[in-house]
Order: structure tokens, then sequence, then C-alpha cells
């Protein structure tokens, strides 16, 4: 299995991948200290910048954007595969089609999984750095709230690559659109921010143990389902 | 000889329309087997299905003698392929995407990768992005993929496909000498007859998703006959002659005007002279001798003539 994920590596545009990346984690690295101090500066309901903890809340919600990107690459791995027919080279290969798609779907995990890791840490510096300067939270990170943060980025991490999964196997293997996973995707991420300005109560945990599930289900359809929907 | 590939009943149906229905096909070890048959007849799906791209809705395969299923695909290490039209990654150079598939098959021999290239004459092509190949070069390319791992059996779909006359004729030369060098078994197919019939030892015509024979080339020969045909406007009189003046009585009046003459102790200038001295006007006269594409025609009665 290590061998496949590594082969789906070598297999993709990786400098492509690399670049995409890259404007992700810069984006994201300011977005805290942009929201904290000009979006949500006069706002009365909210108080992120109150202590390190609250900020943390806006840190995970602003990951969520890796979900965009998992988008992306279930573009790369698996509907570019398909519509370049470069699908059916892994197909000819002694190697069963849920093995395959098994391999794609723990590179997917894994690439969103660091890459989401990593933003979570160059955020958290670029707002501690920006907080030296120019006291965007009030206070200073206490142990507990450095744990907190490994700990929450860790398992956010996590949820945000298994969410990214949801529009897998409907729009990716069956559907091979791009445009649909997209807008998956980013109805996904913004579903909380959606929820919000609907004034639809709802706890942000319970909804993204939600997802995952869904993410989770989408997982199993996806290779379950191959040898009926996959051909190319 | 054993049986490299044995097909029971396979069928495959896409949306409710069949595309093949129960093939029963065989290829013995060491020969080139040719599949042919008009465009949208079946043979690529044949040959998918042989490979593992898709999967048959029903029927059996075996692959060197064991059952072939999507579960089971172990005897897919021992083929190459090439389907359609040569695929590939063409955001990486010729050498990234053969090693690629060489450790998608477990096979680690960097020799054996110049080897490959050096047969088919593919040259300086190291840092060179596969998308600035011509589609000859890809198509040697895929042959270089299909062989390098020196399997026991190479599928080709349409393997002459463009290529230039040069390509065609080392294609054909390269299909051969592996054939008969290192006794690697061909499945190929093609629309077109004199392509398969300077290849195939023995051919499968498939026809509206049917196998509807399997022959030798060798008993084709056999069967070959030559005749003489001319047209003319008066039949019934040339018919008479023919029987009474030349006693010729193996005669086909193949359509309105036109007349075969099986018998072909008589020449052409004999003919000739016998009808125009009995005022018969010949529009036209000439020998043939019946070809492959006859052949099949008469096999594959009312369908698409081959081209």
């Amino acid at each position: 299995m290590n061998k496949l994920i590594e082969l789906e590596w070598r297999k993709l545009e990786q400098k492509k991948v690399i670049g995409e990346v890259m404007i992700y984690w810069v984006i994201l690295m300011f977005l805290p200290v942009f929201f904290l101090k000009v979006v949500m500066a006069d706002l009365a309901f909210t108080d992120f910048e109150e202590s390190y903890s609250s900020a943390m809340e806006l840190m995970s919600a602003i990951q969520m954007g890796f979900v965009l990107f998992g988008a992306s690459m279930i573009n790369h791995v698996f509907i570019e595969e398909y519509k370049n027919k470069t699908m059916s080279l892994s197909f000819g290969y002694p190697i069963s089609r849920k093995k395959l798609v098994m391999a794609k779907v723990w590179f997917i995990f894994l690439a969103v999984f660091l890459c989401t890791l990593i933003s979570f840490v160059l955020s958290g510096i670029t707002t501690y750095v920006f907080d030296l300067f120019i006291d965007v939270i009030h206070g200073l990170p206490t142990l507990a709230d450095i744990i907190s943060f490994t700990v929450k980025s860790i398992v956010h991490s996590a949820v945000v690559s298994v969410i990214s999964f949801v529009p897998l196997f409907l729009f990716g293997i069956w559907k091979r659109a791009v445009i649909p996973t997209v807008i998956c995707s980013v109805f996904l991420m913004q579903f909380p921010n959606f929820a919000g300005l609907l004034h639809i109560p709802l706890n942000t945990n319970m909804l993204y143990v939600v997802l995952g599930l869904i993410g989770l289900v989408s997982v199993y359809l996806s290779i379950a389902k191959v040898n009926q929907v996959g051909d190319i | 000889m054993s049986d490299v590939i044995r097909t029971y009943e396979l069928t495959k149906t896409v949306k409710g329309k069949t595309i093949t229905s129960n093939v029963n096909l065989t290829v013995k070890k060491g020969e080139t087997y040719g599949l042919l048959g008009p465009n949208g007849a079946g043979k690529t799906t044949i040959m998918k299905m042989l490979t593992g791209l898709i999967i048959p809705t029903s029927g059996e395969i075996m692959l060197f003698g064991k059952k072939f299923t999507e579960s089971a695909k172990d005897g897919l290490k021992r083929v190459g392929s090439i389907i359609e039209y040569p695929i590939f990654f063409e955001h990486l150079t010729a050498m990234e995407n053969l090693r690629i598939h060489c450790e998608y098959l477990g096979f680690y021999d960097g020799k054996a990768i110049t080897q490959a290239l050096d047969m088919v004459n593919l040259h300086g092509i190291d840092d060179k992005k596969v998308k600035d190949f011509s589609l000859g070069m890809k198509q040697r390319l895929g042959i270089v993929r299909a062989m390098i791992t020196k399997p026991e059996l190479i599928v080709l779909d349409e393997p002459t496909n463009g290529l230039d006359p040069i390509g065609i004729k080392d294609m054909r030369e390269l299909i051969r000498m592996l054939n008969k060098e290192y006794g690697i078994t061909f499945l190929l197919s093609s629309h077109i007859l004199g392509e398969i019939e300077q290849m195939a030892d023995r051919i499968g015509m498939i026809q509206h998703g049917k196998l509807v024979n399997e022959v030798a080339l060798a008993d084709i020969q056999k069967l070959r006959t030559d005749y003489i045909e001319l047209v003319t406007s008066n039949v019934q009189k040339t018919v008479y002659i023919l029987e009474h003046k030349l006693q010729i009585s193996n005669i086909k009046i193949v359509k309105d005007t036109r007349i075969r003459v099986y018998d072909t102790a008589r020449s052409t200038s004999d003919i000739s002279k016998t009808l125009i001295s009995n005022d018969i006007e010949i529009e036209e006269i000439q020998k043939h001798t019946s070809t492959l594409e006859d052949y099949f025609y008469h096999q594959i009665q009312g369908g698409d003539k081959f081209e």
C-alpha cells in the first residue's frame, strides 16, 4: 500500500500541486489576523480576540479552507485520471480496483491532513508574531493554550481531511465532474457560516462529526462500488 | 499447444445495449491471433475485458489457464497491452512513465528500459515530456511499455494506427520478431484485412459483438480460388457461348451483367477472342484471385464490407 501511495504522488503534476498548497498556506497564514483586526474589529457579538483559547475557534473555522484543497486533490487523483484515461493504466495492472482506490484515498487523506496541519502551525506562528507587535489577541498564550492548540490542530486536520471526501463518490468517481466537486466543497467549507447567516443554531463540533461521517460513507461507497461505476 | 486466453460466453452490456455477446475465443500459446471486424464491432471491448479495463457483464475469462476476475488479476503480470491508443502521463517524461509502469508491476530492471527503447529506435528522449511526442513516437513508446516487463502475451488494439508507412513496416517486423524469437503470443485487432493478413496466424471475425468465426490463415489460403470475371450486356448469350463453344461449365452470374468463370483452364484471351467472334460486346474482362477480403465478405453476409 505504501508503494501505491508513493506512486500516486509521483504521477501527479507536483509543481502545480505544490504551488497550489503554497497559495493556501500564504492566504490562511494571514487570515486570522485579518479577521481579528479588520473584519471582526467592530463586531460586538464576537469575542475571538479576548484570549488565545477563543482565537483558536476562529483558527479552526479558517482551516476548513483545506476542504477545497481536498476537492482539488480529488480532481487530480480521480477525475483527471478518468478524463485523461490514465485510470485505464492503473486498471490494467494486477491490482484490484478496490486497492487502487484505497491507495488514492489514503494519498488524498495524507496530503490534506499534512497540509492542513502545516497551515495550522504557520497561521499559529504568524498570528502570535503579529500579536507581539500590534496586539491582536488579549493576553499571552499559556502552556495549556499551546497544548490545546496542538491537539486541536491534529484532530481538526484529520476532520478536514475526512470532510473533504464528501464529494468523492458522487462527483469524483460516479459523475467525474470537476465543477460540482468544487461547489460541493465550497458549500461544506462555508456551511457553518451559512448556518450563522440564516440564524440556524448549530453545534459546530456536532456539525463536523456529521460531515465527517458523510465523508466516511462517501469513501466506503467509492471503494465498495468502484467495480459497478468505475469502468472507463 | 496450451491456451493463453480462453473465454466462455463473454458478454458486455452497457445501459441495456449489448456490446459483445457470448464470445468464445481461444488464443493459443505462441500464435499471433487477429481480431478482425468493422469499426464498432466490439473488438476493443473484448480486449478491454481481457486486460481488466472493463468488467464483463457475464461469462468467464481464463488467462494462462487460470480464472481471471477483478479480484484475481495476477495473470496481468504476464500481459503487455495497448488498448485504443497509448495513454501516458503526458506531463511526465518517457523514462518517468516507464519507471512508474515497471514499479506497478513490481519489475525492477533498469537495463530493460534502455534495451526496449533501442529495439524501437527511440533515442534521446530521456528528458522529453510525453506531451511533446508525435503520435508515432507515442505508439513506439506504448510498444516499449507493453514489452518492457517481458510479457508472455501482448494485446495490441489497432497497432498501426497513426503510424507512417515506415512505422507500419517497423511495427509489423517488430511483432513478427517478438513472436518468432521470443515466443510472445500476440492478440491484435484491426478493421483492415491486409494488415491482419500480414501478421496473424489465426483470425477471429467479430460482427455486431459476436465472434462469427475463428479460422487459421493457412486454411483460408487453401480455399483461395482463381476466376475470370467479365462484364457484358448480353449475359444469356455469353453464358451459352461459354458453355457450348468453350465447354466451360463452372460459371456463376454474379450480377445482371457480371459473370465469373471458375474454369481457369481457359485463358482470358481465349474467352475474349471467342466472345468477340460471336458478336458479344465485352465491357470488361479480368483474371482475379479471390482474396481474404472475399472470404470474409462471404462469411459476414449482409455485414459491412471491410476497407
